[in-house]
């Protein structure tokens, strides 16, 4: 069963077409990534599904509902979380304050009671790896800490879906690696991931299943290895010397 | 540290001795009380500066409250104690006017909107002869009447140090409410909005409902303080409370103080009134208030999380994580 699907999902900015009738979906329990080379459209379907934006066309379901036109905090509450291409920490409150925000509002919560859960913001950040700096405040994080602490708060709403938004970029082949452990660690937990890696230094390793995208077209889906054979998904990141040899 | 663990008890004692200590001296009583309102004035202001907005609009709560609770005690001879909490009501209903209008702004434009928005209450006050009596104000309002616990009078009104203790003692609630406010799970959504709106949004915060929220509660306390505030002067017209003075100054403590801090901006009212009044106003009577335009620019270059922000090193509104204030 789909747990995401998108119907001719179009977006238009001004005169240019961002993203061109996309048809696609998701099963529950997958590992998509989604590639393509700079302008391709990636972080404009990640805004849509996450409400940021709404589609000039088509439509999104999610867990068999419609959800293309709901509201940002809404959309967390069916399920869905999402990290930032650039991480967007709260800087000035503590790296645990950072993820006990998300599970207190990713779930029920008493708005002048206070938070009592603090433990399982704790294990997420042990998953991450940040239990260390738990009283850092979470601008003082080197980047690579800021993306996982990005993923620990997003998981820490206890998601269904989550959009991972270039969370290995810039990383060095160690903290890749890392993040390679570490994704497969969130699916273990039951979390449906879609990928977006421009560089597709994470997504080759951990997806099950590619979309690629180019100038906001589906240009290839399929098996990672089918994809990256595909003569379009080649061309739009080589160029076209490929064709003319 | 040690001092921003020891100053506030520090500051505590001290408050509570002040008038023995003063030997009961008008002129020192009057300057502390001024000061505790304003402390008060300052932390209501910071529920609303905690979610990262600037108001200078803070006069037009003021003034709504002064005169809701002058105008309901002088016309129908009720209570004080029943008008004060009413004054605080509509302050926040005129809130809601503002933030209607004003809470889609961020930042500078958010303030400039504030500011402007003060002149639509203080213009209506101003005019409305037949309710308000216009700019003449109102004279004689009624004091606030003693309090009774069992045999023991608690008398306000009749002595300086009575209305000293008592202002206190409304700042101490006020100072129980707002740290009970932040470290509830709407402080912490105040502060993610402060620091990352869209990933606040993002782990399911309803963004422009906590921020009206807070400008709700802020203008609620500050109504009620400009209503205490009547009653305590006895005299009220609108150039005095819906005056660049109330505005201007809680965000003046709150940001020389620490926004991000609980006490900071009290603190900082207690510290800078006083010192204005004991020391620069007889130095320079003239232009005595251009210490509060030299502390803001210090602060702001040099200590952007205030001075007791500073002092607590990172350590901001925090829920469990081991420091509060």
């Amino acid at each position: 069963m789909s747990l995401l699907k998108l119907e001719a999902l179009s977006k238009k900015f001004g005169d240019h077409w961002a993203l061109k009738e996309i048809d696609f979906s998701i099963d529950e329990g997958e590992i998509v990534g989604l590639v393509g080379p700079n302008g391709a459209g990636k972080t404009t379907l990640f805004n849509l599904i996450a409400c940021r934006h709404r589609p000039t066309s088509g439509r999104v379901l999610f867990a068999n509902e419609e959800t293309t036109l709901c509201k940002p905090h809404k959309i967390q509450k069916l399920g869905i979380s999402r990290t930032f291409q650039s991480s967007r920490p709260f800087a000035k409150m503590s790296t645990l304050d950072n993820v006990v925000v998300g599970r207190v509002f990713g779930g029920e919560f008493h708005l002048f009671a206070q938070s009592t859960d603090i433990d399982s913001a704790r294990q997420l950040l042990e998953l991450v790896g940040l239990a260390h700096k738990e009283q850092t405040p979470a601008g003082d994080l080197t980047l690579s800490e800021q993306r996982r602490l990005d993923l620990a708060r997003a998981l820490a709403t206890q998601p269904r879906l989550l959009l991972l938004d270039e969370v290995v970029a810039g990383f060095s082949p160690v903290a890749v690696k890392q993040a390679v452990d570490l994704v497969r660690r969130v699916r273990q937990r039951g979390v449906t991931l879609f990928i977006v890696d421009h560089f597709l230094s994470l997504s080759l390793r951990v997806s099950d299943r590619l979309l690629a995208l180019d100038h906001g077209e589906k240009v290839a889906e399929g098996r990672p290895q089918e994809v990256m054979r595909n003569r379009e998904v080649i061309r739009a990141y080589l160029g076209t010397r490929y064709e003319d040899e | 540290m040690q001092v921003a663990r020891a100053a506030p008890v520090l500051g505590l004692v001290f408050l509570l001795l002040l008038p023995v200590f003063a030997r009961y001296n008008d002129y020192v009583l009057q300057v502390f009380t001024h000061a505790l309102l304003l402390a008060t004035l300052a932390l209501a202001w910071n529920i609303l500066g905690v979610s990262g907005s600037i108001s200078l609009g803070h006069a037009a709560f003021f003034g709504a409250g002064a005169y809701t609770s002058a105008l309901l005690s002088l016309d129908l001879g009720v209570s004080p104690w029943a008008t004060i909490p009413l004054g605080g009501v509509l302050a926040a209903g005129i809130a809601a006017i503002m933030g209607l209008f004003c809470l889609r702004l961020r930042g500078a434009y958010f303030a400039l909107a504030t500011l402007a928005f003060v002149e639509i209450p203080k213009v209506i006050t101003d005019n409305w002869d037949g309710l308000t009596r216009g700019s003449l104000g109102l004279v004689g309002l009624p004091g606030l009447p003693s309090l009774r616990l069992g045999s023991y009078h608690f008398d306000i009104s009749g002595s300086l140090a009575g209305s000293y203790y008592f202002v206190l003692g409304y700042g101490l609630v006020l100072l129980l409410l707002v740290t009970l406010m932040f470290r509830s799970n709407l402080g912490l959504a105040l502060q993610a909005i402060r620091e990352e709106e869209i990933a606040a949004e993002a782990v399911g915060i309803q963004v422009q409902r906590y921020r009206l929220l807070s400008l709700l509660l802020s203008a609620f306390f500050t109504g009620i303080t400009g209503a205490c505030y009547g009653h305590l002067i006895r005299y009220i017209e609108p150039g005095l409370v819906y005056g660049l003075h109330f505005s201007a100054m809680p965000m003046i403590f709150a940001i020389c103080g620490g926004r991000f801090t609980i006490l900071g901006p009290a603190l900082a009212a207690l510290v800078l009134y006083p010192v204005d009044q004991f020391i620069f106003h007889p130095l320079l009577p003239a232009g005595h208030e251009f210490l509060y335009g030299a502390v803001i620019i210090l602060a702001i270059l040099f200590m952007p999380s205030g001075v007791w922000g500073q002092l607590r090193k990172g350590h901001f509104v925090s829920i469990k994580t081991g420091s509060i204030e």
